[in-house]
């Protein structure tokens, strides 16, 4: 009885000094993390603004000719035009197929479907390589109406949705597991048919899911390389392909523009997904 | 088309319906109808299918044998939204992101009513289960006796031939379940809609129920009103799960009642036991003690086991040889008492 008294009065001293160390050690692994993470964005983003003629220290003044240099060049301009066309591309095609088909896997008994289901997921793990390569062999003499497959932004879009439809898959198909099956036959005990039912009540439900798979897909299009490398020419090439391109010929800081310009789109994305979930959850 | 001798349709015909899982049948071979203005509970335990019973009326689940009419008509191959029916789900399964008027105005969209038509209707119904103002909230915003009348008012602004109700009442806790229960009589006097009412509780089934379906092992055990459910129970299963009832294994043989162990009883029925092993049910509240005892027909002398006391009455459980059973009794007795 008496120990046990005693044990009491020590016990949480010594916890809670064990306690602070971790939590020392936590905070010291989350810094350590985060500057790894952030070095080459935030090196990228201080070269934008350097107003020396090269890539590289010691920085040498504070200067935004870059960047009006970026916006005046039409070589520059064209590849980011190019990057948002095959990305608001590949999110239109990726979200309606990665989303339709995970309505369906969710709601009915459709045969062989864990066989389906690997098929779908099976580009997501295929090297980008690979599926440039494979689309450029395929489509590479293939014309639609005159107009060549091969280097148009159509096939650029055909080959991120690869990546792009499954990610869309495997969210939403989490997402709807998530819908009431109840509120889902109360619809159709009300009187209004599947297509109805999908479009205004199970849509609706779920459209935080819709809207942050869609940027996810719109994220990976925009940062693809490699199937663009083999899969564009220089009317159609997006940006991270110029910047390959130009860093082979000359470090200009353009590059560091246009590395930076990707960098804000992608932080403003993922921005806009955490903005809309915490909405969905203060709603919920 | 199926009618009646007198010509009218019933809201509902059930004719030889049978659903099985795999190898185990849910419901076995049914047949019932529903009259028009009927309010007919499915009462039984979980498994005993009455809501897979309830799912093929709705058009949730298709029967793998008979057919299914509503008001004359065959539907068991029709999907749920082409049929003239509306469900009362378990949680109220209201559209999260429609409003309350919103939420009731999309079966009569659906139905192609025009505007004007629609939200006095909306209205009408919000009035009939007292939620008038309610219009512009969300279901986040209502709480769970209100969702279920929401819900209530959705399917029934839609007029549909019959209303189906499936558990309503068993997400809520006790108060505003009773509460409820009194609400949805209310609206079926006032209404006189046909109606399936699917439950577990028996107090709801009494409560609310023209008739009542007894349901045990996908099959019906009986189908008769409250009245004549709780006074002459068709079954062994019947009696026991309506009401409490103590059981009493006997063996009756030469015109003699014993107990398992042999002890005599000394038993008058109205109608002698055949040779065998019985077994005897008593209602807890037919017993009475001491004095009361006195004008019984059978009597016996028990010892008393233990006494719980139950808020309103006691609960005496008791021995007499090899036999154990209970009874309520509303005051405290002495220890050593006489029973009928």
């Amino acid at each position: 009885m008496i120990d046990t008294v005693a044990a009491v009065g020590s016990a949480p001293r010594r916890r809670l000094g064990e306690a602070s160390l971790l939590a020392a050690a936590g905070w010291a692994f989350i810094i350590f993390i985060t500057t790894y993470m952030l070095i080459p964005v935030l090196v990228t983003a201080v070269m934008s603004f350097n107003s020396a003629a090269m890539v590289r220290f010691p920085l040498s003044g504070f200067s935004l000719r870059w960047y009006a240099g970026f916006l005046a060049s039409p070589l520059w301009m064209d590849a980011l035009w190019n990057s948002i066309v095959v990305a608001l591309g590949t999110t239109v095609v990726s979200a309606s197929a990665g989303i339709l088909a995970a309505w369906a896997f969710s709601r009915y008994d459709l045969p062989f479907k864990n066989l389906l289901y690997l098929l779908i997921m099976m580009p997501l793990f295929l090297p980008g390589v690979v599926l440039g390569l494979g689309l450029a062999i395929t489509f590479g003499g293939v014309q639609i109406a005159g107009v060549p497959l091969y280097g148009s932004r159509f096939l650029v879009v055909l080959g991120h949705s690869l990546w792009a439809m499954p990610l869309v898959f495997l969210l939403m198909e989490a997402t709807f597991r998530t819908v009431d099956k109840r509120i889902v036959e109360a619809s159709g005990d009300l009187g209004a048919g599947p297509v109805r039912t999908f479009f205004e009540i199970v849509l609706p439900m779920v459209s935080t899911g819709v809207f942050s798979s869609m940027l996810f897909a719109l994220v990976i299009s925009l940062n693809e390389f490699m199937m663009a490398l083999f899969l564009t020419n220089r009317d159609t090439q997006t940006l991270p392909v110029l910047m390959w391109l130009s860093l082979r010929s000359a470090g200009t800081p353009n590059l560091a523009v246009a590395a930076v310009v990707l960098a804000v789109t992608v932080f403003a994305s993922l921005t806009l997904i955490a903005l809309w979930h915490i909405r969905s959850l203060r709603r919920a | 088309m199926i009618a009646d001798v007198s010509g009218h349709r019933p809201a509902l015909h059930l004719e030889n319906v049978r659903r099985r899982y795999g190898g185990i049948v849910a419901v076995r071979s049914l047949n019932l109808s529903l009259a028009q203005g009927e309010f007919l509970t499915f009462l039984g335990p979980s498994g005993s299918g009455k809501t897979t019973t309830l799912r093929m009326i709705g058009g949730f689940e298709q029967p793998d044998a008979g057919s299914i009419w509503i008001k004359g008509e065959r539907v068991d191959h029709l999907p749920p939204h082409r049929r003239d029916i509306a469900t009362i789900f378990q949680a109220g399964a209201l559209f999260p992101h429609k409003t309350v008027a919103e939420n009731i105005a999309y079966g009569l969209r659906m139905r192609g009513l025009q505007k004007p038509e629609i939200t006095a209707r909306v209205r009408e119904v919000l009035a009939v289960v007292r939620l008038s103002g309610f219009e512009e909230r969300y279901p986040n915003q209502l709480s769970g006796g209100q969702k279920q009348r929401v819900a209530l008012a959705r399917s029934m602004a839609v007029r549909p031939a019959i209303l189906l109700f499936d558990e309503p009442l068993s997400a809520l806790d006790l108060s505003l379940r009773l509460q409820l229960r009194s609400e949805i009589k209310r609206l079926h006097e006032e209404h006189g809609f046909s109606a399936i009412y699917v439950t577990h509780d028996q107090s709801e089934a009494m409560a609310l129920s023209s008739r009542i379906v007894i349901m045990n092992r996908g099959g019906i055990e009986q189908v008769d009103t409250p009245l004549g459910i709780s006074r002459a129970p068709a079954s062994e299963f019947v009696y026991n799960f309506i009401g409490e009832s103590c059981c009493m294994p006997l063996v009756a043989s030469g015109g003699e009642v014993r107990d398992r162990q042999g002890g005599a009883i000394d038993l008058k029925l109205h109608t002698p036991p055949r040779e065998g092993e019985w077994r005897l049910y008593l209602r807890p509240s037919r017993i009475k003690m001491a004095a009361a005892a006195e004008a019984c027909e059978n009597s016996l002398e028990v010892q008393v086991g233990f006494v719980e006391f139950l808020g309103e009455s006691y609960r005496y459980h008791l021995r007499a040889g090899a036999l154990e059973f209970f009874c309520d009794n509303p005051a405290p007795h002495m220890p050593r008492s006489e029973i009928a």
